[in-house]
């Protein structure tokens, strides 16, 4: 079970998570709601430790993440597998040493540094490309990919971690309307076919919707709604959301707005 | 606990093998070409240092007597000639100032003109490039005789010196840096209407702007130290000062003027690391 206890994040004066409690049971599929600037990211990083938080604690089957250093924390990375909005790949390198470095918490360094990966990791990590149908693209390189075909890539280089939690950083925003179901598709999977955790944060409402057991929406750093998503109605999606309701609900707007009641100074047209 | 894991037997990596040999087992071809290079290098290396008398004795007598020198150099000591040098100091300070500003004014509009984005024309671009790549061949040492047989003894063929050879190395940087540039913030001043100028004017050089000036500000460092070096020939400055002390054997006011220059390259980067962050603009810290 993840646990996070009173957790807090501040930049400067600014706080980007405040006092968030959350306990999330193993194979749940939770997604993390909220518009932009609620703190989202924030919490996931915080989660992975790619940011330490200011305050608070966050537990693992028990086990004090937040406390982890050194190889520990590493082993810790590996278990919580990210994945970006940015996919965060190494354009350089091929698709194959992408997926490979999900092995390097548990590869010898001087294997790692030298390329010298075993049967064992390459067969690993062809197989998990094998899962989205992209291992035929192993050896090109991955700044050569398209978007989806990309972010497909860095789900299996999670994969290749064998993690025991996904924390899926806004994975969609940044793809088409096929590729998001695609890679929706595919989190799903690895969470219903092995049972793993998923924390997914989303912008839209629809999707949060149709794949999450349980949504957790927050605003300005807090959490203000917590249940199923059958839950969530429309007024508390309007309150979390505010003037940007409308637009992830996917509901056409009351009135169209016509071009002549768009204010536009006289002289401008003159 | 529940973790993701890959249970693959040796079915299932005969299976993958079979499907993508190259991934399973990838080609040395790329290990041995590194290897062979590697190789290559070595060899080269080993026989220069064959052909032009490297030699392990020379070196460590040559080391003793450096040594002999590196304790004569204490306490460094300038002397009575102290507000001299300081005055050398202030004319350095200022031939590498001039210099590296002549040089970059000159350079900017070579470095637009030089880069392929902006001149489309082959032959165009390809005589500036050749123009520049002639001014860079000649070092600023060579300048500085030449400009000191031209103007004279003293600091203006210092100037000279160092504005010519930084032309032509911040031309070729600044091009390079303009080729470098986004194409899309171009293309949107372009959709608009305007002019390829203005296409130059507020698509490129705002990208540019930072690159060049974080350029600009080492090339003042280099070139303080270098106008060091140019002195040496008679173009004014330490150099002039210290060559003739290394010649008399003076080794107390030798390392007071190694100090001195020092002290100067010092306090400049510290000055141009600050003002690089003002120009650039501190990382922006991400939510």
């Amino acid at each position: 079970m993840l646990v996070i206890e009173g957790l807090s994040r501040r930049f400067g004066d600014k706080a980007a998570v405040s006092d968030v409690n959350l306990q999330i049971a193993h194979g749940a599929f939770v997604g993390v709601i909220g518009r932009s600037g609620a703190g989202k990211s924030t919490l996931l990083r915080m989660v992975n430790r790619l940011q330490d938080p200011s305050s608070g604690r966050i537990l693992f089957d028990g086990c004090d993440v937040t406390a982890l250093k050194g190889p520990a924390l590493r082993q810790w990375r590996a278990q919580a597998a990210m994945i970006f909005q940015q996919f965060n790949l190494v354009g350089r390198l091929d698709v194959l040493t992408n997926v490979l470095m999900g092995r390097l918490a548990t590869v010898p360094t001087w294997r790692a540094l030298t390329k010298m990966w075993s049967r064992e990791d390459r067969a690993v990590a062809l197989s998990a490309l094998e899962q989205f149908d992209i291992a035929a693209l192993a050896a090109q390189r991955a700044d050569s990919l398209s978007g989806g075909q990309q972010q497909r890539v860095a789900i299996a280089r999670a994969l290749a971690q064998e993690p025991g939690l996904i924390l899926a950083d806004e994975p969609i925003a940044s793809l088409d309307p096929r590729n998001t179901k695609i890679v929706m598709d595919a989190l799903l999977r690895i969470n219903r076919h092995f049972g793993i955790t998923v924390l997914c944060n989303l912008h839209s409402l629809d999707l949060a919707r149709t794949y999450c057991d349980r949504l957790v929406g927050m605003a300005q750093g807090r959490v203000v709604f917590d249940g199923a998503p059958e839950a969530l109605t429309d007024g508390v999606a309007r309150d979390l959301y505010g003037l940007e309701a409308g637009e992830v609900m996917d509901v056409a707007p009351a009135t169209v707005p016509v071009a002549a009641s768009i204010p536009m100074p006289d002289a401008a047209l003159a | 606990m529940t973790r993701a894991r890959f249970d693959l037997g040796s079915a299932d990596h005969a299976r993958l093998a079979a499907a993508f040999p190259r991934g399973m087992r990838p080609s040395p071809a790329g290990r041995v070409r590194m290897g062979l290079a590697v190789a290559a290098a070595v060899a080269l290396a080993a026989y220069a240092f064959w052909r032009l008398g490297f030699s392990l004795e020379r070196l460590g007598s040559g080391l003793a007597q450096l040594g002999h020198f590196v304790l004569m150099m204490f306490p460094p000591d300038p002397g009575t000639q102290l507000p001299l040098y300081i005055h050398a100091l202030g004319e350095t300070l200022a031939i590498a100032f001039l210099g590296t500003l002549g040089g970059a004014l000159l350079a900017a509009p070579f470095g637009f003109l030089a880069a392929k984005n902006v001149i489309p024309n082959i032959f165009a671009h390809f005589a500036v490039r050749r123009f520049l790549d002639t001014v860079r061949g000649v070092d600023r040492l060579i300048w500085a005789l030449i400009y000191v047989t031209v103007v004279g003894l003293g600091p203006f063929a210092g100037i000279l010196a160092i504005a010519t050879a930084s032309f032509g190395e911040l031309g070729k940087l600044f091009s390079e840096a303009v080729e470098a540039l986004d194409r899309k913030p171009v293309e949107g001043v372009v959709s608009t209407g305007g002019s390829p100028l203005e296409g130059v004017r507020f698509g490129m050089l705002p990208q540019v702007l930072p690159v060049l000036a974080s350029q600009l500000l080492y090339y003042f460092e280099s070139n303080s130290r270098q106008s060091t070096i140019v002195g040496i020939v008679g173009a004014g400055g330490l150099g002039l000062h210290l060559a003739e002390q290394i010649r008399v054997l003076e080794w107390q006011k030798v390392s007071f003027l190694v100090l001195m220059m020092l002290v100067m390259v010092g306090v400049i980067d510290f000055i141009s690391s600050r003002l690089r962050f003002a120009i650039i603009g501190k990382a922006r810290i991400t939510t």
